[in-house]
């Protein structure tokens, strides 16, 4: 069962890719559970962030890019940090992996 | 008019929070020049603060409860000491800690009482200078707090702390609370983001936010009470409750719409302004599912904050609960119910064998291993059950119904309106409400909106 979804995103990947090298913008959206390895914000008043994410399937490293007030400001103030687990979902646009959604999995 | 009162001040208020406020706190210069020491700090002009904090909610996760069933009235309740199955433990049983290695020989540190204002050494509900001085004013304050520092962490004696931020840097961007600072920990409550009630307070999801408006707002507090509502699944209390009615009155709507004022009496407010509810629906807590760090989370199964269509039912603001259900009590008949909107959450967990009360867990071992009945041993011994591991070995999986109020994500442009309720096939099960047939019948009948809805038809276009 895990396996082949693991199989079908990688299925997905391979077309999203091949979708972004003929720059169609895609509306697919991609779900992924990663660990950061890597913030980059450019200060206190940016206006996008890229992370990047180990996922945890595939072992590939995605850098995805961030755009939304409420992710950004936790990048800042650090209740995101590298290392933590997330939920991810994003949309490839203009060959960019831009978050949809953004969230840490821990739980209970 | 009272009302028009209140939204006026409250609007004004807001006004004044975004000029005068955000801008300077008055103990600034003081604090900038001999830096920040704690609550003590505050307590030069502030005195009788902490001392009076260590009574509310946020620091003892427990009140008295009067409106619930099958509880001791002189006992406290809260998540200090509750069982039930959106979180199936509690602060006692799963205290922050350090969990067992899992097999790839990883650890982490976990507890409920993680979202807790002191410092874990001062623990939920402790009492005396060092709880006084352990308090993180700064956690709900200040606008720029380090949550790097927010950490559970071991001293050189051992004990498990909880970290702050207690630079003068962020005691020195001291305000009234943002969203922000309460979402800290209520964004995350029941297991993660948005997983309890799918809570999010922006100007996309909520029309007070869209306004502007920050928690404190509708939750003002006097010496950190913070009023709260009568969520069949909040219990404790700091004595003071909000409502929708306490600014906008009983009778908002005007022109066209005053047909709605007719409805308050036997309609909650969030019944139409709140049609969706979101968070998880269900979670098998006796069944774990390993994640890719390794660890083991209780199997859940999400929904996103506006995705769930809420169940209806009469609520007169007092709660049934038993072991297999937490809920409205509340009916047509007997005059102080409303029809309220809810989110029927199922949670399944162990049950005592012996006598079918609801056990609680401990979630480092399963947490480490997936093992769920190791959890519920550990439970067991930590309350001082009798043979912790029979209790454990005996427990009988079963589900319990939890409703869960909804009272944000306040909208005007989707409230329901005529049709949605009094069109066939309308969200309501009148049946279920306890209307007759006849009174269906005449309740679904067009000729109860027709012209309304005209009338509204010819102002919009
Ligand atoms: C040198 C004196 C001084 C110190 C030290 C001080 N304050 Fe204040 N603070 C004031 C004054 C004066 C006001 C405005 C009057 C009032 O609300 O009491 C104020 C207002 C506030 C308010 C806003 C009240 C509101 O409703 O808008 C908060 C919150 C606050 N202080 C928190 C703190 C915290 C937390 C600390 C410790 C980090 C602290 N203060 C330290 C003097 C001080
Ligand atoms: C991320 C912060 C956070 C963590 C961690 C957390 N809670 Fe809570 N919990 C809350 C908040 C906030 C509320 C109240 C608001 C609400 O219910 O939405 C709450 C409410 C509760 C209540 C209802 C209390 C009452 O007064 O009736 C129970 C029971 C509860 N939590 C159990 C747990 C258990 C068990 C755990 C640990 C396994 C836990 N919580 C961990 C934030 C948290
Ligand atoms: C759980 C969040 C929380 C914590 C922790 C907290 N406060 Fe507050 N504080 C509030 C809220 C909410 C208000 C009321 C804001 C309103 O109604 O405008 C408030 C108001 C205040 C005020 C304004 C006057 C008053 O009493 O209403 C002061 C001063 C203050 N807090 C100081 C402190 C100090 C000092 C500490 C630490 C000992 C502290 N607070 C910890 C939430 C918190
Ligand atoms: C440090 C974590 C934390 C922060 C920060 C926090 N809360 Fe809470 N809050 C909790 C927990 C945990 C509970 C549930 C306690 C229980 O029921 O036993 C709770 C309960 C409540 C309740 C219901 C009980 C009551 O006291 O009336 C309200 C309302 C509330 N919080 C509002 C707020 C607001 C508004 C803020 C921001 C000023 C805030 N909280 C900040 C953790 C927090
Ligand atoms: C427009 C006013 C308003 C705003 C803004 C608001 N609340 Fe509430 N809140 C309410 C009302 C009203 C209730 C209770 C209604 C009832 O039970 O009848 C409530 C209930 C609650 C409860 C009890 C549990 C529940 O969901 O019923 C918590 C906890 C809470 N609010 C926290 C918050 C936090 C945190 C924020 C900011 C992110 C916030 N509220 C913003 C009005 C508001
Ligand atoms: C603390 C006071 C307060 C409380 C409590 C409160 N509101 Fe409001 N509400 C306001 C204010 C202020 C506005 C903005 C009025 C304006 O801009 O004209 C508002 C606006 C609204 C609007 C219109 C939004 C729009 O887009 O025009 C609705 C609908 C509404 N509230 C419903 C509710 C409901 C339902 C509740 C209870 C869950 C509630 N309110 C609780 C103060 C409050
Ligand atoms: C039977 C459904 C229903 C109930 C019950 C109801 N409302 Fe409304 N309300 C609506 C609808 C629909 C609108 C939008 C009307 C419109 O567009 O003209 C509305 C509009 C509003 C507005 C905006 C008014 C304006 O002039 O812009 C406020 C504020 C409001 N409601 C508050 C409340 C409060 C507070 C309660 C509880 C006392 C409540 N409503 C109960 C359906 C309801
Ligand atoms: C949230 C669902 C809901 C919405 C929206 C709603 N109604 Fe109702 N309405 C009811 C319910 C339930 C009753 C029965 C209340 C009772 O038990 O007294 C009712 C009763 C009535 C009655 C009285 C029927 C009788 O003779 O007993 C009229 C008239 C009516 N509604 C018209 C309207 C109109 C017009 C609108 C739109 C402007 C509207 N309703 C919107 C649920 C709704």
């Amino acid at each position: 069962m895990k396996k082949s979804v693991a199989v079908l995103l990688v299925v997905a990947f391979v077309a999203l890719s091949v979708l972004s090298l003929s720059r169609v913008a895609s509306a697919e959206e991609i779900k992924m559970v990663g660990v950061i390895t890597k913030i980059d914000i450019a200060g206190k008043d940016a206006k996008t962030a890229t992370a990047t994410l180990k996922d945890n399937k595939t072992e590939k490293l995605v850098v995805i890019t961030i755009n939304d007030d409420l992710t950004l400001d936790k990048f800042k103030d650090h209740r995101i940090v590298e290392g933590d687990e997330i939920r991810c979902k994003y949309e490839v646009i203009d060959g960019k992996n831009v978050s949809k959604l953004f969230r840490k999995t821990a739980g209970c | 008019m009272k009302q028009m009162v209140t939204i006026t001040s409250t609007l004004l208020a807001l006004l004044c929070a975004a000029g005068v406020w955000g801008a300077e706190h008055p103990g600034k210069s003081e604090i900038e020049k001999n830096g920040y020491k704690g609550p003590a700090t505050c307590e030069e002009c502030h005195p009788g603060t902490a001392k009076t904090f260590l009574d509310t909610v946020h620091w003892k996760h427990a009140s008295k409860v009067d409106n619930v069933s099958n509880l001791d009235s002189k006992k406290e309740y809260g998540m200090k000491n509750r069982i039930y199955t959106m979180c199936n433990g509690n602060d006692i049983v799963n205290n922050l800690k350090e969990i067992p290695k899992n097999a790839e020989g990883k650890s982490k540190f976990t507890g409920c009482n993680t979202c807790h204002p002191g410092n874990h050494v001062s623990d939920v509900g402790s009492t005396g200078p060092e709880a006084q001085n352990a308090i993180d004013c700064l956690v709900c304050h200040s606008t720029d707090y380090d949550f790097r520092q927010r950490k559970p962490f071991k001293n050189a004696q051992g004990q498990v702390v909880m970290g702050q931020d207690r630079s003068t840097k962020a005691a020195l961007a001291i305000a009234k609370p943002t969203v922000k600072n309460c979402m800290v920990c209520h964004e995350a409550a029941g297991g993660g983001v948005l997983v309890k009630r799918g809570f999010v307070f922006t100007k996309e999801t909520d029309a007070h936010a869209a306004k502007g408006m920050v928690c404190v707002d509708c939750h003002k507090a006097k010496n950190h009470k913070i009023p709260t509502g009568f969520d069949p699944n909040n219990w404790a209390n700091d004595g003071v409750r909000v409502a929708c009615t306490d600014c906008h009155g009983d009778k908002p709507h005007k022109g066209l719409s005053a047909v709605y004022n007719n409805h308050t009496a036997k309609i909650a407010c969030q019944t139409c302004h709140i049609p969706r509810t979101g968070g998880a629906v269900a979670k098998d807590f006796t069944v774990w599912e390993k994640g890719g760090d390794g660890f083991y989370e209780p199997t859940t199964l999400k929904q996103e904050a506006n995705a769930t269509v809420p169940v209806y039912a009469w609520y007169n603001k007092t709660v049934r609960n038993d072991q297999h259900f937490i809920g409205p009590n509340g009916s047509r008949k007997d005059g102080k119910s409303k029809i309220y909107p809810f989110k029927i959450f199922l949670g399944k967990a162990f049950y005592d064998q012996k006598t079918g009360k609801l056990l609680s867990m401990d979630f480092a071992p399963p947490m480490a291993n997936g093992n769920t009945r190791a959890g519920v041993e550990s439970a067991a011994r930590t309350l001082g059950m009798k043979d912790p591991a029979a209790v454990a070995k005996n427990a009988v999986p079963g589900w319990q119904t939890i409703y869960f109020g909804s009272n944000h994500l306040v909208t005007k442009s989707k409230a329901l309106n005529c049709v949605n309720c009094h069109g066939v096939n309308g969200v309501f099960n009148f049946r279920d409400l306890g209307y007759s047939d006849a009174e269906i019948k005449k309740l679904t009948n067009p000729e109860l909106y027709f012209k309304q809805l005209i009338e509204k038809q010819k102002e919009e276009w």
